[in-house]
């Protein structure tokens, strides 16, 4: 009896450690985003529990003992994802012993994982994932290298996993600004990935060499051939940062032998060959509000990049790309896509779906039965810029929406009354 | 303060008319090309000054706005071309003040990069216009998001960057041909981090303490020239009293009789100092001509320039990038002081890093001239996005802010700024009519500028497809493989 009563206590402490998993809750009324045949369901109901999305309907009943939210027709969406982001490696840029983005003078290159860097404490995870974003694709930037090393998923949890998949990709660089780093030229750039390539195909033949020749007859480290052997086995994608239509062209051109699975990263001219990419299904990640012609591979940088390529059947995800800027507006960038033609829905899907499933996330993404119960409450339609999350759940748990700025909002919200100085307000 | 320099107001008129002269050297050749009269009607009307009219008119004439007002446009004489504005917005020409388009232009390659004079921490004789390359394509760009006005200012590496230009956003081979009519010179100074950044291991400035003690010397220094011009034009003036009705008719000749008993006092005339572009801008802003632009993030640095204006005796116009100016929004509005501000850049530098989302709107409940700015050939398109997201971030926290004041920091409060509110920035009778027709509401993301007027005159149309298309960009942007 007294065990059992200590064991109670105890998994009773275990569950609220871990939030609100174990609990069922019902929220009704709400205008629910489900990113399925479903469409935006009006005065919607969802039951989650253990963090799952159990139903969604027009109408459940529960019981009386279920805890009840009326969220007054909310929009409520699945939580953002953003594909491709430096969050958690840098917590002010511009100065470099606070970013772990890259590594330069290391033979080091499409083996450098920057997850051991993460910071998940980071108050800048707070800031970016107040405004709905509850994944990202973590990939580092090139240092000495045009290969930048592997991308790692992270899931913005305050407890738990918080790096859900270690290498979920390699990043290579071939935008003109990155051809220094292989020598000066596109060609020679191209060249060093098909090197690379093959060096990793025949190391993945047979490691033993490797061992033998204690890497004296290899290029590249043991790290970067065991990375790039899984972009040949097909169990990572190679994302390729290229801007310039011919670029893209001459790399799909170049790579086509190896059979590689390929994602387009920036990709700037990317509409201009559109057709191919659709034929090929390579899909393309943008930054939607980069717009510039701020070098020569990017004379056809345009705003309505995204809309073409999915007119042209082509999967789009979007990204923020930023140091620290912009991380946060993700879906800044969706609505301006959907004033420069692409359909809502696609846009919403370029922040959810599309990413859920580039990434290989399971059951994430959609507000279904048996999807995780990531979701965000908005004060208005989630993509206007004058909107913002009233409520988020990750993985079952509402978390706080209180970070940094807000205590600093808060301090300075009244600057009358001098009695007490500010740093004990 | 102003004890130190007990100076005749005769005398400083006198010298402001000199160093004006200086002023008009590259003078705006900018002409209004009047199109028809145009009415535009059963629009939502944002004034520009807080308020907004449902179902409004207005009515274009001579490039000037003739009249406005509610319900139906009046019937009208002559050929007016009339535009239906039912389902949309109308509001005045957006205005960034903190733009480098043409001195930073896209391609963005070092050839092309012509912002910042990183020589010396003191370059204020540099002046903005003369780097700036109209051919940039982030010009049209920034037209297609509405904005009809934009300063280019030198960059922040230096103390003293040099001399802004204010531009209508309009297609010319020239930088004259941009040059706002009349508008006042700015001088652009930078607080904090950059000129430390860029000077540390040059000579510097290494340190914040150093950045003042350069400000505090070229003031100084400023001072100095100052006098040296006034004792110049006074001793001018003796002069010329003097051999005026001595010599007779010919009054400059220094010929004069000699032996007489005023011989001792006929000096010769006197010699006019040598001219010093630095010294003539740092003068300008002493005389109150040129409004000061200061680049500062934080808080306590913002006050301490404040207390630097009062030393040396000028005023500051606005703090650029003011990041922490809701810490200190009182200090702000008691000093008259804009905040040109983003709507939520944060942590990209160390002293951005206390940035908030409500600082725009906490500046402006706080009595203070707010203002978005952009620093951005980016966030030059999208300044209304910028001025939602604040609105919003004000709203949320709870203070009563509306549509039709937020649109104030992107046009009337910009101008004031600029020192061109009397010829822009808001929609009232005789001013210019430089406007943006919304084809939703402006705080929307996804409303877009329909239609562009400068002076009246239709530049971008998005109905028509007609925007510039600036000689760089002939040939390869539009063409699909």
């Amino acid at each position: 009896m007294k065990t059992g009563l200590v064991l109670l206590v105890f998994v009773t402490n275990v569950l609220m450690a871990s939030g609100a998993m174990a609990q069922t809750l019902l929220l009704k009324n709400a205008r629910l985003v489900t990113m399925s045949e479903m469409g935006i369901v009006d005065a919607g109901s969802m039951l989650v529990k253990d963090g799952v999305i159990e139903e969604v309907s027009t109408r459940i009943e529960v019981s009386a003992d279920i805890a009840v939210i009326d969220l007054k027709n909310q929009f409520v969406t699945p939580g953002l994802i953003d594909s491709a982001s430096q969050l958690g490696l840098i917590d002010v840029n511009n100065f470099a012993s606070k970013t772990d983005n890259q590594v330069k003078g290391l033979a080091l290159g499409a083996g450098f994982s920057p997850v051991m860097a993460i910071n998940r404490y980071s108050s800048m995870i707070s800031m970016v994932r107040n405004e709905g974003i509850t994944r990202a694709h973590i990939k580092p930037v090139p240092g000495s290298s045009i290969f930048a090393g592997q991308g790692a998923m992270i899931h913005l949890v305050d407890k738990g996993q918080f790096v859900t998949d270690k290498f979920q990709a390699v990043h290579v660089y071939l935008r003109e600004s990155d051809k220094t780093l292989a020598g000066g030229s596109r060609a020679a750039a191209l060249a060093e990935v098909i090197d690379s390539l093959q060096e990793a195909n025949r190391y993945r033949q047979n490691p033993a060499d490797f061992r033998k020749a204690k890497g004296r007859e290899f290029r590249q480290s043991e790290a970067d051939l065991i990375s790039l052997a899984s972009v040949l086995d097909r169990g990572v994608p190679l994302v390729v940062h290229v801007d310039r239509a011919a670029d893209i062209e001459n790399m799909l051109s170049a790579l086509g032998s190896f059979e590689l699975k390929i994602y387009l990263a920036g990709a700037r001219e990317a509409w201009k060959v559109k057709a191919l990419l659709a034929d090929l299904r390579i899909p393309v990640i943008i930054n939607v509000l980069d717009n510039l012609p701020s070098r020569f591979d990017r004379l056809g940088a345009r705003l309505d990049n995204a809309a073409l390529l999915v007119e042209a059947g082509v999967t789009v995800a979007f990204m923020t790309d930023d140091l620290t800027r912009n991380t946060r507006n993700l879906t800044q960038g969706a609505g301006v896509a959907v004033a420069y033609g692409l359909s809502w829905q696609e846009a919403m899907k370029a922040i959810t779906v599309s990413p859920a499933s580039l990434w290989g996330l399971e059951n994430t993404g959609r507000l279904v039965p048996g999807f995780a119960a990531d979701l965000v409450v908005w004060d208005g339609d989630p993509l206007e810029v004058t909107s913002s999350p009233v409520r988020m759940m990750i993985g079952g748990s509402w978390i706080e929406l209180r970070g940094r700025q807000e205590l600093l909002r808060d301090r300075y919200s009244d600057l009358h009354d001098g009695k007490v100085p500010f740093g004990y307000r | 303060m102003r004890t130190l320099f007990p100076l005749s107001i005769l005398l400083l008129l006198t010298y402001i008319g000199i160093v004006r002269a200086a002023d008009d050297a590259y003078p705006s050749t900018y002409r209004v090309a009047v199109e028809a009269d145009t009415v535009i009607e059963g629009v939502t009307l944002f004034t520009g000054t807080g308020t907004v009219m449902e179902n409004a008119w207005l009515k274009v004439g001579g490039g000037r706005i003739e009249a406005l007002g509610k319900g139906p446009a009046p019937v009208m004489d002559g050929h007016v071309i009339r535009i239906d504005g039912s389902g949309k917005w109308l509001s005045p020409g957006l205005i960034d003040v903190h733009s480098h388009l043409g001195d930073y232009p896209s391609p963005g390659y070092s050839p092309h990069s012509d912002g910042n004079e990183a020589t010396s921490p003191v370059t204020a004789e540099v002046w903005a216009e003369h780097s700036v390359w109209p051919q940039d394509p982030q010009f049209p760009l920034a037209l297609a998001g509405g904005v009809t006005t934009l300063q280019v200012l030198p960059g922040s590496a230096n103390l003293f960057g040099g001399r802004s230009v204010v531009l209508k956003n309009v297609s010319s081979r020239t930088v004259q041909g941009m040059k706002f009519p009349g508008a006042p010179y700015g001088l652009k100074m930078a607080c904090g981090e950059n000129p430390k950044r860029v000077y540390g291991k040059k000579g510097g400035p290494a340190t914040r303490m150093g950045n003042f003690a350069g400000y505090r010397a070229a003031w100084i220094d400023a001072r100095e020239y100052q006098q040296k011009w006034l004792r110049y034009r006074d001793e001018l003036a003796t002069w010329q009293a003097q051999s005026a009705p001595a010599s007779g008719a010919n009054a400059v000749s220094q010929e004069a009789p000699a032996g007489e008993e005023n011989a001792s006092k006929a000096k010769k005339e006197p010699v006019e100092p040598k001219r010093d572009l630095q010294m003539e801008t740092l003068v300008g802003v002493l005389e109150g001509h040129i409004k000061v632009h200061n680049h500062c993030y934080r808080a306590d640095e913002m006050a301490q320039i404040i207390d630097l204006s009062k030393e040396f005796g000028y005023t500051v116009t606005a703090f650029h990038h003011a990041v922490e100016a809701y810490k200190i929004a009182d200090l702000l509005a008691e000093n008259n002081i804009c905040s040109a501000m983003w709507a939520d850049w944060t942590r990209f530098k160390l002293e951005s890093f206390d940035g908030i989302k409500e600082n725009i709107a906490l500046v402006a409940n706080a009595g203070a001239c707010a203002i978005v700015h952009s620093d951005s050939a980016l966030g030059i398109q999208r300044l209304n996005q910028e001025a939602a997201k604040a609105l919003a971030a004000g709203r949320r926290m709870g203070l009563a802010v509306s549509e039709a004041e937020a649109i104030v920091w992107i046009t009337l409060n910009a101008a004031k700024a600029l020192g061109v509110d009397d010829e822009t920035g808001s929609l009232e009778v005789g001013k210019m009519a430089d406007m943006v027709l919304w084809n939703g509401d402006p705080f929307s993301v996804y409303s877009r500028a329909e239609k562009v007027f400068i002076d009246g005159t239709i530049v971008f149309d998005l109905e028509r497809d007609l925007k510039p298309v600036t000689d760089f960009e002939l040939g390869h942007r539009v063409r699909e493989i």
